[in-house]
């Protein structure tokens, strides 16, 4: 078996590997996240804790799922607002945690009403012995709007509530961010002017992802009634990345230190999140639907990509793929490039013809005879739909052709890619 | 472009792997994983898998199974794996067979190299015979850092898997493959030596700190009346005849009479489909429900064509006209035909090995003798005398020569 080192040094703390459990029903008392130490996972952030006079009082059931063909949590919907147990039983359980795990990171979510609510938890977490602090600035679904996303997206507030957190405890502090908002850098500019080392991103996404038909309500369903609340898995993968691009593009955040969120079950995710500048990574609903178990491929697997990349540590990999992403206006407009079919691999269905014709250009010629679909270049825009929708690999990328009036050499176009290029079959 | 009797069952791709794998249940306390005769964790491998790890999966079949290529195709995994996976309550089980053989052809098409030498604690063992048991048992014995010498009486090394099991099962590159990483392990092979006759026990005694004798039931039984009989041909010396030509053999008879149900008869009758022969006539002692090939084997080897009969034995045989009479029915079936093939079960030949055996098996459990220096594995030892089983044999009896010379230390 593979070993490698995964450690990662993240606003100045240590962890043996960069895979934690988000705030969430995932990581909700001491006996939940010592299985998760026990089964490999680098550190927790310990489901958010509010003030004493913030009563939770949750509803039932509180979950849901979207689905597409035959898989299940393509996204999940989640009602459940922070942690339920009492504020001492909490802090008893970080104490603990942080006693029998001392390698183990500890991160206590903490989520305040006022000023003196963020100052007076981030105080008692660090007696309490947490390593770090992360801000819950972006729940969406709490029943104060004093609380979560509400306050996210307003940056006077981030500014001061960080601030507050400052003054109760010299811990390093990461602010959690809500994908809620068009732009998310006010609000990170926000955060760190109000002194936090570092930015969680991204939150749940405000949702409802399913209506019943015949009750003509949304799902879950609460004594005949539901609410928007938050949506995560995988689904909201490329809203999390899209985040992670803009944060560390904006001026001033290059080199922002980023736990990344959003959508993470396998290694090639935790690998993409990194790409796009994330040092720590967060998981939670691939841990619902599957356990924390799957935290060893995730590890596993991230191993043996550094063995491929050549790479000793994954502080090398952290935002190297950021200045690849550029503005739309910065793209090279001058060429296309054709698809190519393997007649020896097609098996001629004719779902290229049918996405060629109904969603693109109508550039493939179907012949009924031989059930053989064929590339019409006087007409192909090399949108390469085809190939995605190809069940069997069998159109990859073709010839380079530049565009009439444009001055360059097709072979100096680089079209390698792992997706269209090389299908994977 | 391979003949029909070489072309092996399509294998998954990348996209129809992970569908079969999006069928696993994911399992709490996997059913399957505790199936497997050898050890394998398919739960584990279907997980690494769903969760794109394929080198992962790789791992964790190569290091309980130097096999675990050959297994991936020859194993009856619907009495194992398959039979306790818990999809079986939904539809079917998960193909496990098949989801092992791509990763481990992905691990092969991607050069890894899984297996780790021991660093040498300076004792040298000898093994007699390069079937799955001598070869498992050499691949655990490098790992633990003992040298290993394997003797071959044959010019190629893995006993029945290299000629026994016809190629559209298990294709000889495929063993090759199996065979080469336990050489770049360390393990050394001596082809063309027969203990007893070129080298004595004596010699690899004083040679070796010990040695373990691993050979299998690699002689075919003959019945009396057939003996002699210019028509007759044993399972083992066919099966043979035709993977060593790659199926390109000479005369291939209009017709052939196979004699037997286990699964060595259903790859001889399949083998023969596959030769184009065109009646091909299987009879079997045993009645269906008490079969004794594999359902997988039994199954495939109906869809090939063949006619199989239950519950005939034969009763006389009179050049190439063979009469068979049913063993409960007053039925009685006179067939003449080109070729008829015994496969009627194989026995070991444990001549000047230091090893008795008693109908192929040594009388007493686990794997050593009463010569301290000398222990066995493989068929010639209790358990079943299938491809997994032999792995888990090799791996016990590695384990138990640890355990002899330094006490299971390093």
């Amino acid at each position: 078996m593979i070993s490698k080192d995964l450690s990662v040094e993240f606003l100045g703390v240590h962890f043996e590997n960069p895979f934690l459990l988000s705030s969430s029903p995932v990581d909700n008392c001491y006996e939940m996240c010592a299985k998760a130490f026990d089964e490999g996972w680098g550190g927790v952030v310990f489901k958010t804790i509010g003030p004493k006079h913030f009563k939770i009082n949750e509803v039932s059931p509180r979950f849901d799922e979207l689905t597409k063909e035959g898989t299940p949590f393509v996204g999940f919907k989640n009602m459940e607002q922070i942690a339920e147990h009492s504020l001492e039983e909490n802090l008893h359980d970080l104490r603990h945690l942080k006693d029998d795990y001392p390698n183990k990171v500890v991160i206590a979510s903490i989520m305040g009403t006022n000023e003196e609510d963020w100052e007076t938890l981030a105080q008692l977490v660090t007696e309490a012995g947490a390593d770090m602090i992360e801000m819950n600035l972006s729940c969406p679904q709490m029943t104060s709007h004093e609380m979560g996303s509400d306050v996210g997206t307003n940056p006077e507030l981030v500014k001061k509530y960080c601030a507050a957190v400052k003054r109760g405890s010299d811990l390093p502090m990461m602010a959690k961010m809500t994908p809620n908002i068009t732009d998310m850098v006010p609000a990170a500019k926000a955060s760190m002017a109000g002194g936090a080392d570092g930015i969680a991103t991204i939150n749940t996404v405000k949702s409802v992802a399913n209506i019943d038909l015949d009750r003509k309500v949304g799902l879950p369903i609460v004594n005949g009634k539901s609410s928007i609340s938050g949506f995560s898995g995988k689904a909201v993968k490329p809203i999390a990345l899209r985040f992670l691009q803009q944060l560390r593009t904006a001026a001033g955040l290059e080199q922002l230190p980023i736990s990344g969120i959003g959508g993470i079950e396998t290694w090639q995710d935790a690998a993409e999140f990194i790409l796009m500048g994330a040092t720590t990574l967060q998981v939670t609903t691939s841990v619902m639907q599957y356990g924390y178990r799957i935290v060893e491929d995730m590890k596993n697997g991230l191993m043996h990509y550094m063995e491929d990349q050549h790479v000793e540590h994954l502080s090398e990999l952290i935002g190297v793929a950021n200045k690849n992403i550029v503005p739309a206006e910065d793209l090279d407009r001058d060429y296309k490039v054709y698809p190519k079919i393997d007649w020896d691999k097609c098996i001629g269905c004719g779902r290229c013809y049918i996405s060629c014709f109904d969603g693109a250009h109508q550039a493939i010629t179907w012949d009924i005879k031989t059930r053989r679909p064929s590339i019409d270049t006087s007409k192909c825009v090399g949108c390469h739909l085809c190939n995605l929708v190809c069940p069997v690999g069998a159109i990859t990328t073709g010839e380079v052709v530049m565009k009439p009036g444009t001055k360059g050499n097709p072979e100096d176009v680089q079209i390698e890619s792992s997706r269209l290029t090389h299908p994977v079959q | 472009m391979s003949t029909k009797y070489e072309k092996e069952a399509p294998s998954y791709t990348m996209t129809t792997v992970m569908e079969e794998a999006a069928r696993c249940l994911l399992c709490h306390d996997a059913p399957c994983s505790k199936a497997c005769p050898a050890g394998t964790d398919p739960a584990r491998f279907i997980r690494s898998v769903r969760f794109r790890n394929l080198k992962g999966a790789a791992e964790t079949i190569r290091e309980n199974n130097a096999m675990g290529a050959i297994c991936a195709r020859v194993c009856p995994t619907e009495k194992y794996c398959e039979l306790a996976c818990s999809r079986t309550g939904i539809d079917c089980p998960i193909d496990i067979g098949g989801i092992q053989r791509f990763v481990t052809d992905y691990e092969e098409q991607e050069k890894m190299d899984i297996l780790r030498k021991g660093d040498s604690n300076g004792l040298s063992i000898a093994i007699v015979g390069s079937g799955p048991a001598g070869l498992q048992t050499a691949a655990t014995l490098l790992q633990k850092g003992y040298a290993v010498n394997i003797y071959e009486k044959n010019e190629k090394a893995g006993g029945y898997l290299r000629y026994g099991i016809p190629e559209y099962r298990l294709p000889d590159e495929i063993v090759d493959v199996e065979i080469n990483r336990i050489v770049n392990l360390g393990a050394e092979i001596k082809y063309n030596v027969t203990i007893g006759k070129d080298v004595t026990m004596a010699d690899l005694k004083a040679d070796h700190d010990a040695v373990v004798v691993a050979v299998g039931a690699s002689e075919a039984k003959m019945l009396p009346m057939f003996e002699g009989n210019p028509y007759v041909e044993t399972a083992v010396d066919f099966l043979a005849r035709v993977k060593e030509a790659k199926g390109d053999i000479d005369n291939i008879p209009a017709s052939a009479v196979v004699v037997g149900g286990g699964d060595v008869a259903m790859d001889v009758a399949t083998t023969l489909k596959r030769l184009d022969v065109k009646n091909v006539t299987d009879l079997v002692y045993e009645e269906f429900d008490e079969f004794k090939a594999s359902k997988k084997e039994l199954d495939a080897t109906q869809k090939a064509g063949v006619t199989i009969v239950d519950g005939y034995v034969p009763t006389d045989v009179d050049g190439n006209t063979v009469t068979f009479k049913h063993r409960h029915l007053d039925s009685e079936m006179t067939i003449k035909t080109d070729l008829i093939i015994l496969a009627v079960g194989q026995q070991v030949n444990t001549d000047n090995l230091g090893v008795d055996t008693d109908h192929g098996e040594v009388q007493h459990a686990g794997y050593k003798t009463d010569d301290e220096k000398v222990f066995f594995t493989g068929d010639i030892a209790q358990g079943d005398k299938t491809v997994v089983w032999a792995v888990r044999k090799g791996k016990e009896v590695a384990e138990e020569i640890d355990q002899a010379l330094l006490g299971g230390n390093k």
